[in-house]
């Protein structure tokens, strides 16, 4: 048996708050398979953050466990790189496009030639070469997205996380950046997951869609998407396979199904 | 280069109620008879005799001296020391109204306690001028770095960066606009004090040397003091908002386009 990438067992989230614990999260379990995409869906507030902040190390599940390729997380792993929706607030303002991505790297002990070299690839991979000394809001809202993705993968990570990566900028970019992280997954054997709310977005890029749904949120359903890759916005997007599952989902998000 | 004639346009924008004041000065003093209130066209005689260059050294320089290690000494104490206290919840809850406290006090109303501990020398004034600069600085910098926006925490985390790293390089860099805004109302206050720290107990500097002049009834010279101390005053805001326009680029750029 494999060992999946990212093990989510029993997770249980409670907060406290001034009228009474808030309960998130009730035993989500699932197991995201090496080199997957998957995604999270459910309707706005129920949870899909908070799974992903324990995903990420960021905060610790009141019950259950996470384990990261098998060790049991307690902080923010090595090989998980994140992509936040706000990249104006993620994206330090006072540094240049090139010491954003190196940032991360400064943990890795890397000679400054090898971290150049890395910051140069990481920004072909995103198709942003040449923007190394602009700061990033000189850039487009879509670009500076890419500036994060650039950044997330500069660390070489084995696992992506992304909260509602697409989710500020206009249709067109979004489209663009959905191939481009496509592209990265391919290129890097990247596991990946991603909160989003947009349900076509889950299905056009996904192995699997999780459906967190319920009061506290639990795992609704698990929804194989079997488009094969390579996938591309009109091919895809048109295939009836495509229409039936996003129907599918979206029922199950609306409590519907 | 652009950037700085826009800023030395808008130095010079700002010159224009200033140059009427001077012209008003100079016009409605000319008849003057008054001992107390000379013509500005003798005090700027006088101006030219002591302070081109004659005196700078033995007034001016110790003053500017003074002015500029005490300001600094504040800056490298209370920066780093701000930042540690921003960036732990209690250290703030215990350290904040003791300084608020201290800062209440008006600062020159120290220089005496200082003199008592320190004696009358150049150290004395150059601990006073630290001290009550200190703590804007001090303060500006706990509300900066305290006020971390999370994003940038969360995703620092994310990328396991060092405690140490996260304070320095992400926490403070972020705080810095806040930052100087203390430092421009601790650089203020040095000012301040450097000159009533001189007008006890020292032959040299400015506030000495315009304290003299008036007990020795030069009223014309204590005047040049006075107007050296504007203009003085005046260039060092000058340096100092340069200082920062160029230290916070990335700010200003960042203000300018949203």
């Amino acid at each position: 048996m494999t060992i999946p990438a990212i093990s989510i067992r029993d997770v249980t989230m409670d907060y406290p708050t001034p009228d009474g614990v808030n309960h998130v999260l009730d035993h989500v379990s699932y197991d995201v398979a090496e080199g997957h995409f998957v995604s999270i869906v459910g309707p706005s507030g129920v949870g899909k953050t908070t799974l992903l902040r324990l995903l990420t190390g960021l905060a610790s599940p009141t019950g259950g466990e996470i384990h990261v390729r098998g060790e049991r997380l307690t902080s923010s792993p090595e090989g998980l790189a994140v992509v936040l929706q706000d990249y104006t607030r993620s994206l330090m303002p006072w540094l240049t496009v090139a010491k954003n991505i190196s940032l991360p790297l400064r943990r890795a002990k890397m000679s400054r030639s090898a971290v150049q070299e890395r910051v140069q690839e990481s920004l072909a991979e995103v198709g942003l070469t040449g923007t190394e000394r602009s700061y990033p809001w000189q850039l487009s809202g879509g670009m500076q997205q890419r500036v994060s993705i650039a950044r997330a993968i500069a660390v070489r990570p084995s696992i992506l996380v992304m909260d509602e990566p697409f989710a500020s900028v206009d249709a067109q970019t979004r489209f663009d950046l959905e191939d481009l992280v496509l592209k990265v997954r391919d290129d890097f054997g990247i596991t990946t997951v991603m909160v989003t709310h947009d349900i076509d977005e889950a299905v056009y890029l996904s192995d699997e869609i999780v459906v967190l749904h319920g009061k506290p949120a639990a795992v609704r359903d698990v929804v194989k998407v079997e488009i094969p890759f390579p996938r591309s916005q009109m091919a895809t997007r048109n295939d009836h396979r495509f229409a039936e599952l996003r129907t599918r989902v979206y029922g199950m998000v609306r409590g519907l199904e | 280069m652009t950037r700085f004639w826009r800023w030395l346009l808008a130095v010079l924008i700002g010159a224009w109620l200033p140059i009427v004041f001077v012209a008003w000065w100079w016009n409605a003093s000319a008849e003057s008879t008054n001992p107390f209130f000379p013509p500005l066209s003798v005090i700027w005689e006088q101006f030219k005799v002591n302070w081109i260059f004659e005196l700078v050294p033995v007034h001016v320089v110790p003053s500017i001296r003074n002015l500029l290690i005490g300001f600094l000494i504040a800056v490298v104490i209370a920066i780093p020391a701000g930042t540690l206290i921003g960036a732990s919840r209690s250290g703030t809850r215990y350290v904040e109204p003791i300084v608020d406290f201290i800062r209440s006090i008006p600062p020159v109303a120290l220089v005496p306690i200082f003199i008592l501990l320190l004696g009358l020398d150049a150290q004395m004034r150059i601990t006073s001028i630290a001290f009550s600069a200190s703590f804007p600085i001090l303060l500006a910098t706990i509300e900066g770095v305290r006020s971390t926006n999370l994003v940038v925490l969360d995703t620092a985390q994310s990328f396991r960066l060092s405690p140490s790293a996260i304070l320095w390089r992400v926490r403070l860099p972020g705080a810095m606009p806040t930052v100087f805004s203390g430092l421009q109302v601790g650089f203020q206050i040095a000012f301040v004090v450097t000159i009533a720290s001189e007008v006890l107990g020292s032959g040299f500097g400015l506030g000495a040397f315009t304290l003299i002049a008036t007990d020795s009834f030069l009223i014309v010279d204590a005047w040049t003091g006075v107007v050296l101390l504007g203009i003085l005053g005046y260039l060092l805001n000058i340096v100092f908002d340069l200082v920062e326009r160029l230290s916070l680029r990335w700010y200003y750029g960042q203000k300018k386009l949203s």
